[in-house]
This record gives C-alpha cells, sequence and structure tokens, in this order.
C-alpha cells in the first residue's frame, strides 16, 4: 500500500535535499521527541539561523517528515512500500535510505504514541485485596460477617484512580468463575478462526 | 440492655389480663414482630376488631414498647432467659413468657438478618459482565490486532445510587493479573474457614 502524498505536503519535503543528511538526521530526531513531549517553536527558529533560512522552512520540513512518520507507522506500511512512497519525491539514495532508516527505527514507538489517542476507557492497572471480617454493628452485635475488601487500581489518560470495594465470599467466586470463562473464550475455535482470518487479510 | 421506663410501663400494661385478654395478648405480640420484619405491614395492623376494645393509646404505648423491647434484645443477641428475667420484672406471668419467648424464638433469624442489613458498608461488588473484543484498528493507528476485554462490574452503594457500575478495559495479560489475584484471596478465605 502507497502512502498518498499531497502537493503542499512534497512542497514541505522539498527543503530535505537542500541540507545534508546530518541535518535531516536531526530533524528526524526533533520530529520524534515532538510526537513524545509536544513541539517546541523556538527549536524552529535555532535551527532556521544556524541554517540560514526561515523558520517557516524549518517548520514545515520537520512536520513533513513527522507526518511521513506517522502516516507510516499508523498503517504500517512495508518496506517496500515506504521506499516506493518516497521514491516520487525524487530525492537521493542516500535520503532515501536515511528516511527509511527513520521509518523502520521510530515505528514501534510512533505506533506506541499512536495508540495513546484513541478513545478510552478506564483500563485495569493494579488490584489489592484484604480479608476482613465483621464482628459487630452499632444494629447488632456477636456476627461473623467475612467480606472482602478490594482497592482497585485504574488508569485513564494518565490519571490514576483507585476504587475501593466490598464483596462477600460467595460473589467473589462468582467473579473469579466468569472472568476464567472470559480468558477461556480466546482459546475457543471461534476465536482463533477469527484471528486468523483477520491477520491474514492483506492489503 | 437499656431500656426506658416507657417499655417497662407498656410491658406492665401488656401484662395485666385485665386490660388484655390472652387473644389480645398474642394479637398485639404479632403485631409488634409484624411491623418490624414484615416490609409491607402498614400502619392498620393494630386494627384487629378484637383489639378495639381497648384504648387506643395504651395499645399504641405497648405497640411501641414491645417493638423497641424486640429491638434491643435482637440486637444484644438475648437468650431466653434474659427475656425471662425481664419479662419477669414487668410482672408477666409463666403463660406469657412462654408465649413471647415462642415468638421470638420464630422470628429471630428475620430479626437478625434485618439487624444486620442496617449500616453503612463500602460500595458492594454484585456482578460481573465481561466482553472480549479484538481491536483491528482506530483513526489513529491500522493493523492493531489485538484482543482486549471489557469488564463490567455492578455496584450496590448503600450511600448513593450514584455509580452503579464501574467498567474498565484491560489486555489478556492484565485479566489474568486480574484473575490471579482474586484466586488468591478466595483460596485465602478457603484456608481462613479451616481454622
Amino acid at each position: 500500500m502507497l502512502l498518498e502524498l499531497s502537493e503542499e505536503h512534497k512542497e514541505h519535503l522539498a527543503f530535505l535535499p537542500q541540507v545534508d543528511s546530518a541535518v535531516v538526521a536531526e530533524f528526524g530526531r526533533i520530529a520524534v521527541e515532538f510526537l513524545r513531549r509536544g513541539t517546541n517553536p523556538k527549536i524552529y527558529e535555532g535551527a532556521a539561523r544556524k541554517l540560514n533560512v526561515s523558520s517557516d522552512t524549518v517548520q514545515h520540513g520537520v512536520e513533513g517528515l513527522t507526518y511521513l512518520l506517522t502516516e507510516s507507522s499508523k498503517l504500517m506500511i512495508s518496506e517496500l512500500d515506504f521506499q516506493d512512497s518516497v521514491f516520487v519525491l525524487g530525492f537521493s539514495e542516500e535520503l532515501n535510505k536515511l528516511l527509511l532508516q527513520l521509518y523502520l527505527d521510530n515505528r514501534k514507538e510512533i505506533r506506541t504514541i499512536l495508540s495513546e489517542l484513541a478513545p478510552s476507557l478506564p483500563s485495569y492497572h493494579n488490584l489489592e485485596w484484604r480479608l476482613d471480617v465483621q464482628l459487630a454493628s452499632r444494629s447488632l452485635r456477636q456476627q461473623i460477617k467475612p467480606a472482602v475488601t478490594i482497592k482497585l487500581h485504574l488508569n485513564q489518560n494518565g490519571d490514576h484512580n483507585t476504587r475501593v470495594l466490598q464483596t462477600d465470599p460467595a460473589t467473589l467466586l462468582h467473579l473469579v468463575q466468569q472472568l476464567e470463562q472470559a480468558l477461556e473464550e480466546m482459546k475457543t475455535n471461534h476465536c482463533r478462526r477469527v484471528v486468523r482470518n483477520i491477520k491474514t487479510t492483506k492489503k | 440492655m437499656e431500656l426506658s421506663e416507657s417499655v417497662q410501663k407498656g410491658f406492665q400494661m401488656l401484662a395485666d389480663r385485665g386490660s388484655f385478654d390472652s387473644n389480645a395478648f398474642t394479637l398485639l405480640l404479632r403485631a409488634a414482630f409484624q411491623s418490624l420484619l414484615d416490609a409491607q405491614a402498614d400502619e392498620a395492623v393494630l386494627d384487629h376488631p378484637d383489639l378495639k376494645h381497648i384504648d387506643p393509646v395504651v395499645l399504641k404505648h405497648c405497640h411501641a414498647a414491645a417493638a423497641t423491647y424486640i429491638l434491643e434484645a435482637g440486637k444484644h443477641r438475648a437468650d431466653k432467659s434474659t427475656l425471662s428475667t425481664y419479662l419477669e420484672d414487668c410482672k408477666f406471668d409463666r403463660e406469657r413468657i412462654e408465649l413471647f419467648c415462642t415468638e421470638y424464638q420464630n422470628n429471630k433469624n428475620s430479626l437478625e438478618i434485618l439487624l444486620g442489613s442496617i449500616g453503612r458498608s463500602l460500595p458492594h461488588i454484585t456482578d460481573v459482565s465481561w466482553r472480549l473484543e479484538y481491536q483491528i484498528k482506530t483513526n489513529q493507528l491500522h493493523k492493531m490486532h489485538r484482543p482486549a476485554y471489557l469488564v463490567t462490574l455492578s455496584i450496590q452503594n448503600t450511600d448513593s445510587p450514584s455509580y452503579p457500575e464501574i467498567s474498565f478495559s484491560c489486555s489478556m495479560e492484565q485479566l489474568q493479573d486480574l484473575v490471579g489475584k482474586l484466586k488468591d484471596a478466595s483460596k485465602s478465605l478457603e484456608r481462613a474457614t479451616q481454622l
């Protein structure tokens, strides 16, 4: 599957052959850093002064590179497809190799960053438990009421929050049984077939 | 057990065969238990024709006294001898003491369940439901190919009806971790019950 690059995108990337490969590599590093931490316009100005061009040009170059890397990572295109997509830009052999290396080196991390952008529910982080026995209350003395107290740790959008909950022994056994069934489901023929068929659908 | 003068007075009235004949006594006693334990009991519980001849103020006083005493006895898990001693002090004759104790014994379990259910507690998990999905792509990321679980815990909250459920997603490994920890808890529970 080939990447479709718009005219504007190609224009922005046209800056890259005009600088030497060390600079392109540096742009690549900046692009990934921006994906990790967010953009920092001051960097553009510093680079613009050193290269003697406008900071807009530098910005477009870096953004073009960023977009190239994220789109390729998102679609998980093969090496061959990446090379073919970049070929239309008419860059030198050396530059093409450099871009390919940038893609392959950073693909995994970029995909991890992109996965954090998906709509998400709180996700499981950890579970702590404690066994308690209630012995008495204001309304009834001499009790023996076992309970399991649970602290559920969840993550959502980087926030860590905890819920303290309780359950009784019977429900605890029920929970274990239900969730074990859930785990078993993944091993059934039906699920295996679906997974196999989706994986083999290549584009 | 701390009981007020009012309770004692009510019982003394109840002990008097002149005010309460056998039938009326039994009816009032049953009415007291019914008001406490029957969720659908209404105010008409004292409206029985065989109680009509008794002054309504006296009826209410005795009913309240009996109900109060029953609750206190239930709370402290009073045994037959404790009950007998108190009722004797209120001038109950042998027959009425026996009647009371029998009626109390019959209703003891329901009473204890009722009392045990009163009180604040942490949000209580009542059920779990799960959904298994296979994630293929998002608009930011294609070709994901991984299974994910969505787990929902049903919660019963004594305080507020808010948050009737907690939902969260987890991967297969995370669900295995969760189930492992819950199994540890239940094994611990088993061992504790065998001590």
